[in-house]
């Protein structure tokens, strides 16, 4: 028994090893993939896609397209990093893509390969967490704005003060993410959303304490659950991504979002191609096809989520280009006014997040 | 009161899902569109099979396997006895995460050991249905054994008096006596199966659905209304399973 386990557990450190090879540039695939050249498997959030679009590919290349679903991050990891899993591509927010990229789960996206890469909006360049978009090419974005009920209630600004101000007769309910309340907390009081100056963080945490104190705080609660507590009016206000909330104002126009004043938080879902892939050459088509303006402006009028194709945006369904909170300006982008969560530094940072945000749950 | 709050959220799921908007923030009259919607789509059905699939195949496995434990447990003392219980009390009680990734780890292993001979395999149904099997054979074997538990081994004794032999007294007493236990385990083994999503969910591979893990990886983006149709079938089915095992279950342990 002992010697088998001790087996056990030399073996699984022999695959662990190998999972954390360097990444090399070729485009290798794993033994146990199905290279036929004809299906292409994508691991995404669900609803991420028009259904069309797919079909259009399909048609296009004569493959099927496979599409799975997973419903965080944590858990897409997680599934990849067990391995027997062979996909091809996958749509990570930007916080875990150096995370992938150092457990070795991505091979090099080759944007010279891409003839549509030169679509992508400068802004959304050469981000932080990739630098020279090595692995990841942008897919759809959502700011985190304020919403509100324009029939019930009007904001006198637009600005984080409605919540974090000295008023106590707002009724609001906040995100149920660390990352994104914290980070509200942060831009509020003029600082960076990632942080990690204990002072600044401090300071975060005592606004944080007395907002949650107040008597018009509602709960922590997830993006479309937020939107119904507007429509229901059992809220004034909303911390919300503004691709959840325009789902709704597509229906009912009173439901409205912006972004505050102070700045906000952003993230991007990329696309980033598996080191698994089994047809690496037909994933870099896909992804050139996405990248194409119309297939684009197809998604984001389907998913209400923000678009960082620039050649798509006159393709944009009007009423989503009227939006000031669906389009940043690249000046928005450039002051910094919206900034992009990135992965913290490992050790005292993320556990000064992790004891604010169990302080801020646990009251 | 605790009816109206287990039974309320049911009830707005099936009303919202002949709901005629997309992103069901509003009431927008009534409609059967999202039913047609599910009907098409391929996905949904492909993953039906596949539930049904597994959940028939390991049901079966794992109720032939968990009979023979369960009894070999009740009928026989033997040095490793409380170990095998607690053995299959743990799949019951550790958290389905640990048991989805220590199988996806499993999986893995079990993978890169065969790569040195040449031979290898994808996850999927395989995969999945024997990590059902894994979980399924602990409640059938204590199902089995607790229905057991009131006799004694004079049963067999006092049947081999009466001149049966081995197989006679397992096939004429031991397993009519075990069946209602027997079955009883099988229908929570093929329910458990059916609602299965974090286990599944680890050890799919790509491209092999099931219902559930389809359900619940829609959630977070907001709940598209065709699923909401599909979650009103999904409990249409398992009333009419629950209801269609009490009357295989009643008269036999009327019986027995």
């Amino acid at each position: 028994m002992k010697r088998a386990l001790l087996l056990i557990a030399a073996l699984l450190c022999l695959t662990a090893c190998r999972r954390v090879e360097p990444e090399d540039t070729g485009a290798t695939s794993t033994p146990t993939a199905r290279n036929d050249g004809r299906t292409l498997r994508i691991f995404m959030w669900s609803d991420y896609i028009d259904p069309e679009v797919v079909e259009d590919f399909e048609r296009h290349e004569g493959v099927r397209v496979v599409i799975d679903t997973f419903e965080s991050n944590e858990a897409m990891l997680a599934k990849l990093q067990g391995g027997g899993a062979a996909y091809d591509l996958a749509t990570p927010s930007n916080y875990v893509v150096q995370t992938m990229v150092r457990a070795g789960l991505l091979q090099p996206m080759r944007k010279e390969l891409l003839g549509n890469f030169g679509n992508i909006a400068a802004g959304f360049l050469n981000p932080n967490f990739d630098p020279g978009n090595t692995y990841t090419v942008p897919y759809q974005y959502a700011a985190t704005g304020l919403a509100f009920n324009a029939k019930r209630y009007t904001p006198p600004q637009e600005s984080w003060s409605l919540i974090f101000g000295p008023t106590d007769t707002v009724r609001f309910a906040l995100l149920d993410d660390p990352r994104e309340v914290i980070g509200a907390a942060l831009k509020s009081l003029g600082y960076s959303v990632n942080s990690s100056e204990v002072e600044e963080l401090r300071a975060a945490r005592d606004l944080l304490r007395r907002t949650v104190a107040k008597r018009g705080f509602e709960s922590f609660s997830g993006g479309p659950e937020i939107r119904n507590k507007l429509l229901a009016g059992s809220i004034d206000l909303g911390q919300i991504y503004v691709g959840d909330l325009l789902q709704g104002a597509a229906e009912d126009p009173n439901l409205k979002v912006f972004l505050p004043r102070e700045g906000t938080t952003i993230s991007t879902d990329t696309l980033v191609l598996l080191r698994s892939s089994p047809n690496p050459a037909l994933a870099r088509r896909f992804v050139d096809f996405v990248l194409d303006p119309e297939v684009s402006a197809a998604i984001s009028n389907y998913t209400y989520y923000g678009n960082p194709n620039a050649k798509a945006q006159p393709l944009l369904d009007p009423f989503l280009r009227s939006q000031r909170a669906f389009n940043p300006t690249a000046e928005d982008f450039s002051s910094g006014r919206v900034e992009f969560i990135n992965e913290l530094p490992r050790g005292t940072t993320t556990r000064l997040y992790d004891r604010i945000w169990t302080e801020l749950k646990a009251r | 009161m605790v009816f109206a709050f287990l039974y309320l959220p049911i009830l707005v799921l099936i009303v919202f899902s002949f709901n005629d908007s997309r992103f069901g923030a509003t009431w927008e009259g009534f409609t059967l569109r999202w039913y047609g919607v599910l009907a098409a789509r391929s996905d949904v059905r492909e993953a039906l099979g596949n539930t049904l699939l597994v959940a028939l195949s390991s049901t079966v496995i794992s109720t032939v396997l968990g009979t023979l434990v369960g009894l070999g447990l009740w009928r026989y003392s033997f040095r490793f006895r409380t170990g095998l219980t607690f053995l299959l009390v743990l799949p019951i009680v550790i958290p389905d995460v640990v048991m989805g990734v220590s199988l996806l780890m499993f999986y893995a292993l079990v993978r890169s050991g065969l790569e040195l001979t040449g031979w290898t395999f994808d996850n999927g149904f395989w995969t999945v249905m024997l990590a059902h099997v894994t979980f399924q054979i602990s409640y059938v074997a204590l199902t089995v054994r607790s229905r057991l538990a009131g006799y004694g081994p004079e049963l067999e004794e006092a049947a081999r008096d009466l001149g049966a032999n081995g197989v006679q007294s397992f096939l004429r007493v031991i397993l009519p006596l075990a069946l209602p236990g027997v079955l009883a385990g099988a229908l929570l083994a093929f329910t458990l199966s059916l609602d299965d999503f974090v286990v599944t969910y680890f050890t799919s591979g790509s491209g092999f659905r099931t219902l559930p893990v389809v359900i619940y990886t829609s959630v977070r983006r907001g709940v598209t209304p065709d699923i909401n149709a599909l979650s009103t079938l999904l409990v249409l089915f398992t009333v009419v399973a629950i209801l269609v095992g009490n009357a295989i279950l009643r008269p036999r342990r009327g019986r027995a």
